[in-house]
This record gives structure tokens, C-alpha cells and sequence, in this order.
């Protein structure tokens, strides 16, 4: 199974949409939480549209078309999302006037927003998409399901081009809750600090990713998108470590042709030791490089780390902004992700040079 | 009633995310629907919930609409002769 990324549109707290720079300047925002730096939407929406949307639908909505017009492509033949959250915003809108107006006066737009599914079905409807449209929910795997579904649609031939895409939002109410269940530091931390805070916790995000995955190279291919493998509640290790072998032996590679990691390193002591036990081990001979720093952690922040990985194919660069430790790697051929949130949700891609 | 319909339109910008708008923009008689504002059926579904909260009316009968959202000032007339 595998396929091109062939364009990419990506909305985070990092500029990353309306320029080819590839994180040679990053953006502190020296937060408890990471919110995304948006474009105007006049661009991107109809205003008459753009005025019910809320934040996260406005986002990707932006997002899916940037990657459109990256790749070329102007109707995919399925569209893939995963989102753990939904659209929040107004879920929460919908839920509180629930609450205050005891049941009564429920207005019909934050009812239509609220849905999971919102943003897939937005952009099938700004294109008149009526192809495959589907949206996974599977809180830390949700952005790595649609992944996966995209490459068995592409091995099976029954599509040539799919939009994945992975989108998150974060809201002030959602925060609080999470604080209070010690997702998050209770100190604020500058951004190229995170890695090396040894407290519990790591720092909010939140972001929309999307991606044309094809059947076929094109001008505009970033990589090849060779395999991803889920891991749900690894007992050990060397679990994991069978796992990443797996994946790289269906490939015919060995972790030492893996010239980059991208890892999801968020700082939180609790869950750092999976990254650092396979800095330390299995992947040693790598380049070992961190993203979440830069977006965040949030249950579809592996699509951040995509873009990232991606990114560095294209332009065989490693920003200082990323790296840990020294950069090793002279040409890179081959690029292994590995995240996980609150480990319990782990996940593996592989990436190669097209 | 120059003061309800100011009101109003205020209400209606809030309610209906009518962001780039301001009061002064909205012609009080201009139609609502279509031309004028350019609200669709989804707006009247927000008007009735705005009157209902905001203004303690029920619109009883669906037909109605057509001619109490017809413009800022219908509405404003419908709420002063139904203020209870």
C-alpha cells in the first residue's frame, strides 16, 4: 500500500499556509495553549457562507483548498478526515443553550455545525463533491484511520486522488476541562523549551491538515507515503519496537535506512520515555527531529508531523527549530514518524523520497 | 417604534453573524429574504427563535412568516401588536 502526497494545505499556530518557508523562523507563542494563525477567509468563503462556519470549519475549509491548488487537483475521488473533537465551537454553543434556556429556543445553526462530519461534508458541498466521503472519530487514531483508508482505496484502484485531512480545534471551555485532568502544564513554556520540561503535561493545540494522497507521481509530489501502523496500548517496548520492524520489513527497509524521525515529543514526562527509548535504541543511526512544540498537542496532530515529514523530503532541509541532537543524515531517502497521545494511541508512518 | 426597529436591527446582526454589517446598513424596509439581506431559510428559522427568546412572541402559524419577515419594520409591527 502506498501513495504520493501530491499537495498539501495546512492551517496551525505556525505559519504554514501562504508560504514555500519551511519553519526558518518559528512563531513563539509562549502559551499554555497554541490557538492557529488563520488567513482571511474572503479568500477561501463566500461571506454569506463564511458567517455560520465556525472557526475549525473556516480553517479547513481554507486548508482543503490551499492543498487543492497545490496539488492540481480540482475534484478528489474520495474525501477522508479525522477529527477526535468535531467541530467544538459550536457544540459547546449548542450544548450551554441547551442548558441556559432550559431545553427551549435552540437555534438551528449551531445544531448543523456541531456535528463531526461538518467539515468532510463543507467541503463536498463547496466543490458539488458527491463522491466517498468519509470522517473517522477515534480520538488519538482519527487523522491515522483516514490515512489508512486512503491507502486501501488507492491499492484497491477504486480512487486516483483522495483529500485526507486531519483538523482539531481548541476553545477556551475545552482547555479548562483538560487542565483539570492534568493534560496540560501548569507553567507557561516557551516554545523551544518544551522538550526539555521535565513536569507533567504538555501544551494545547490545535490545527487543520489536508493532503492530496495519489495514485500517481506528479510535478508537484512532496513523498511517498509507503505504510502507517497503529499501536493501542503497547504493554511494552519492545511491542513497539516489533511493530516499527513490521512496518520497515514489509517496506524491505531496516531502521538503519530510516535517515529521519519525526517523533511527537510534547514534553509531558509521563510519555516523553517512548521517544527517548527509541532515540536511544532502534533508531539511534536517525536523525531525530520533534514537532509538537510548534503545533501543540492534540489528538490529529500526527498530520502536523506529516506536513513536517513531508516537508523534509521535499526540500531535504531539517530546521534547527526541529532537531534534537545533531543532524546525521547527508541525503534523506527515508522518513519514520512516531507519535502517540497520553500513550495509549501510538502510531508509526513511513515516508520516502519519490 | 423608530427605537424597536434599531433594536432589532441589532439583535438580527448578533443572531444571524451578519459580521461585516452594521445597523445603519440595513434598510428598514428593504426585504429580508432574496434581495435586500439575502437570508435564506435557515435565517427564518433563527428569526422565529429570536422572537420567541428576545421578544416572548410564538409565530403560531408557519404562513405567517412570509409576511411578518418580510422587512425590519414588519417584524417590529408584528411585535408591537402582539406584545403582550
Amino acid at each position: 500500500m502506498e501513495g504520493y502526497i501530491n499537495g498539501i494545505g495546512i492551517i496551525s499556530p505556525q505559519k504554514t499556509f501562504d508560504t514555500p518557508d519551511f519553519l526558518s523562523e518559528v512563531v513563539e507563542h509562549n502559551s499554555k495553549a497554541l490557538y492557529s494563525i488563520e488567513p482571511s477567509y474572503k479568500e477561501f468563503l463566500n461571506p454569506n457562507l463564511a458567517r455560520r462556519m465556525a472557526r475549525i470549519i473556516k480553517m479547513s475549509i481554507a486548508a482543503s483548498t490551499i492543498c487543492f491548488r497545490d496539488a492540481k487537483v480540482e475534484m478528489p475521488d474520495a474525501i477522508m478526515t479525522g477529527t477526535a473533537l468535531g467541530c467544538l465551537e459550536d457544540t459547546e454553543k449548542f450544548l450551554w443553550a441547551i442548558i441556559h434556556d432550559d431545553e427551549q429556543f435552540l437555534t438551528p445553526t449551531s445544531f448543523i455545525q456541531s456535528t463531526h462530519n461538518t467539515v468532510s461534508a463543507q467541503i463536498a458541498l463547496q466543490l458539488k463533491c458527491m463522491n466517498y466521503n468519509f470522517t473517522y472519530v477515534h480520538k488519538g487514531f482519527s487523522f491515522e484511520s483516514a490515512v489508512l483508508d486512503a491507502l486501501m482505496t488507492l491499492a484497491e484502484g477504486e480512487a486516483k486522488n483522495i483529500l485526507i485531512g486531519g483538523h482539531d480545534e481548541m476553545t477556551d471551555k475545552y482547555y479548562r476541562v483538560c487542565d483539570r485532568i492534568g493534560y496540560f502544564k501548569q507553567e507557561t513554556v516557551p516554545t523551544m523549551e518544551l522538550i526539555n520540561r521535565k513536569t507533567n503535561g504538555s501544551i494545547g493545540g490545535e490545527g487543520a491538515a489536508f493532503f492530496v494522497l495519489s495514485k500517481d507521481k506528479s510535478e508537484t509530489s512532496y513523498a511517498k507515503l509507503r505504510g502507517i501502523k497503529t499501536i493501542y496500548k503497547p504493554e511494552n517496548n519492545q511491542e513497539i519496537e516489533n511493530k516499527i520492524n513490521e512496518l520497515l520489513a514489509s517496506n524491505g527497509l531496516t531502521a538503519k535506512d530510516i535517515d529521519v524521525v519525526v517523533y511527537g515529543n510534547n514534553g509531558d514526562a509521563r510519555f516523553d520515555k517512548t521517544y527517548t527509548h527509541l532515540q536511544d535504541n532502534l533508531l539511534k543511526d536517525s536523525t531525530s527531529t520533534y514537532f509538537k512544540h510548534l503545533c501543540g498537542e492534540y489528538q490529529t496532530a500526527g498530520s502536523f508531523g506529516m506536513w513536517v515529514a513531508a516537508k523534509i523530503i521535499k526540500t531535504q532541509t531539517i530546521p534547527s527549530a526541529i532537531l534534537i541532537g545533531d543532524n546525521k543524515s547527508k541525503s534523506i531517502k527515508n522518513v519514520l514518524i512516531y507519535n502517540t497521545f497520553l500513550d495509549v494511541d501510538h502510531s508509526v508512518y513511513l515516508l520516502s523520497q519519490c | 417604534m423608530d427605537a424597536l426597529i434599531d433594536q432589532l436591527k441589532g439583535e438580527i446582526i448578533e443572531q444571524l453573524n451578519l459580521e461585516d454589517l452594521k445597523k445603519e446598513d440595513i434598510n428598514s424596509d428593504a426585504p429580508l429574504f432574496g434581495e435586500g439581506l439575502g437570508l435564506d431559510s435557515i435565517d427564518a428559522l433563527e428569526l422565529i427563535v429570536l422572537l420567541e427568546k428576545n421578544h416572548g412572541i410564538k409565530v403560531a402559524n408557519p404562513a405567517d412568516g412570509k409576511k411578518i419577515f418580510q422587512s425590519v419594520r414588519t417584524m417590529a409591527e408584528y411585535i408591537q401588536a402582539n406584545k403582550k
